[in-house]
């Protein structure tokens, strides 16, 4: 049986999946893969919500928000841009594979873009393999 | 320049003696005698009587800055301060923990001092290796020029160097030793956090016996919380009975924040830590 990986999807209520809603009503197909957990705003995402994706037996990570500049509370992913990059460095520097955690900004009319960042991370994820370092076995 | 210690602690007590009788503050942190002279304890000084009880040798290795929370707010304190304590007050000063006027900064400018535990002098290799406090009040003694100052990143080379594989083998190696004591959160300046997140029940962050997967929680996510506020004390590393280097995550944590925002913690009162903080042209490029 081929590897299927499991990936958390953390997306912004008011554009990332507004996005993914659209990649779905027009019937866009992408893996099944994504497991998507919606927050109010990316700058929601408590760093340790990562660390324990990973320790819980996520394959991959992938977070999504507005564009900078678009944020629906202005400034909120100016402030999740800087903390997403230390958490980046952070998993890179204990030793996890930096392919597995992903930030990408997808606006609620980019449903392609969903679609395409989530075929190319599921198959990203599915070349790196299963990921055993974190999880908790 | 040699550096005359028994001359800084003399100085040191009649600072202290002169601010606690002048009732200027209400309590003076220093240095003071552990069980032997190897091994100083923080002391606090609440009234002239006290001040007799003030050392100060290569050993004084404790940040003071982590005792300056502990008190209300609007006490009125002076503390000791060496280069890397002194860019935790003005870390503390930045995140509003402390008042600058409720403050008296008694800078000691020193190099040479000691870990008590392997006796070897402390450099850029665990600390930020600068000689003179960034921000004081009181100069306790000349400032120190012409010592070797080296790159305080340097030492990480080797590590960054390592396949992913290999440092996840080598943080593993150290992390498993970890006993969950959390001295390098009480050794901590910038460590205040009531309750710890690891201390939390609901929602429950991470396991909390010593073993493998709770230590990386704990671990990573406390580098998470210094990034861009540890002002690379060493403190933790020294403070830690199994030795495990948390310097050196702490010092690419702190690397990679200065390369990215440009800024490094604990320099000026005028800063923001860097994440409560933002600029438009922040590059995208810091995400990949």
């Amino acid at each position: 049986m081929s590897f299927e990986p499991k990936i958390l999807g953390i997306a912004c209520n008011w554009c990332t999946y507004t996005g993914a809603d659209l990649a779905g009503t027009t019937r866009l197909q992408y893996p099944q893969n994504l497991r998507v957990v919606r927050v109010m705003c990316s700058s929601r995402i408590n760093p340790s919500f990562i660390f324990r994706a990973f320790q819980l037996g996520a394959d991959g990570v992938l977070v999504g928000g507005c564009h900078p500049g678009d944020c629906h509370y202005n400034t909120g992913n100016l402030y999740a841009r800087r903390r997403l990059a230390v958490t980046k460095k952070i998993l890179e520097f204990a030793g996890l594979e930096p392919g597995r955690f992903r930030v990408e900004w997808i606006s609620a009319s980019e449903g392609n873009k969903f679609a395409e960042v989530v075929t190319e991370f599921t198959g990203q994820i599915k070349a790196l393999g299963p990921q055993t370092k974190f999880k908790i076995s | 320049m040699a550096v005359s210690f028994q001359q800084i602690e003399e100085k040191l007590k009649t600072e202290a003696r002169r601010l606690l009788e002048s009732g200027q503050v209400s309590l003076v942190l220093a240095w003071g005698r552990g069980f032997d002279e190897k091994h100083p304890m923080p002391y606090v000084a609440k009234g002239a009587s006290d001040v007799d009880g003030i050392v100060f040798n290569e050993f004084c290795t404790h940040n003071l800055a982590r005792y300056l929370v502990r008190y209300p707010r609007g006490t009125k304190m002076a503390v000791a301060v060496k280069a890397a304590d002194s860019r935790a007050v003005v870390q503390l000063i930045q995140e509003d923990k402390v008042k600058r006027h409720d403050l008296v900064i008694l800078g000691i400018p020193v190099y040479g001092i000691k870990n008590p535990k392997t006796g070897e002098i402390i450099d850029g290799k665990t600390t930020c290796g600068l000689y003179n406090p960034v921000l004081y009040d009181i100069l306790i003694a000349e400032e120190v020029h012409g010592q070797p100052v080296s790159s305080p990143y340097a030492v990480l080379a080797e590590y960054e160097a390592m396949d992913q594989d290999a440092r996840f083998a080598f943080w593993k190696k150290e992390l498993d030793r970890c006993i969950r004591c959390y001295a390098c959160r009480k050794a901590c300046p910038m460590c205040y956090c009531d309750p710890c997140f690891i201390d939390q029940n609901k929602p429950k962050w991470g396991e909390k016996s010593p073993e493998t997967p709770g230590n990386l929680m704990y671990h990573l996510t406390r580098f998470h919380h210094l990034a861009g506020r540890c002002i690379d004390c060493g403190e933790c590393s020294r403070a830690c009975p199994v030795d495990i280097p948390l310097y050196l995550f702490h010092k690419k944590v702190a690397k990679e924040c200065e390369e990215m925002f440009g800024q490094a913690a604990g320099m000026s009162i005028e800063d923001k830590p860097v994440l409560v903080n933002f600029r438009m042209e922040d590059s995208d490029k810091i995400l990949e």
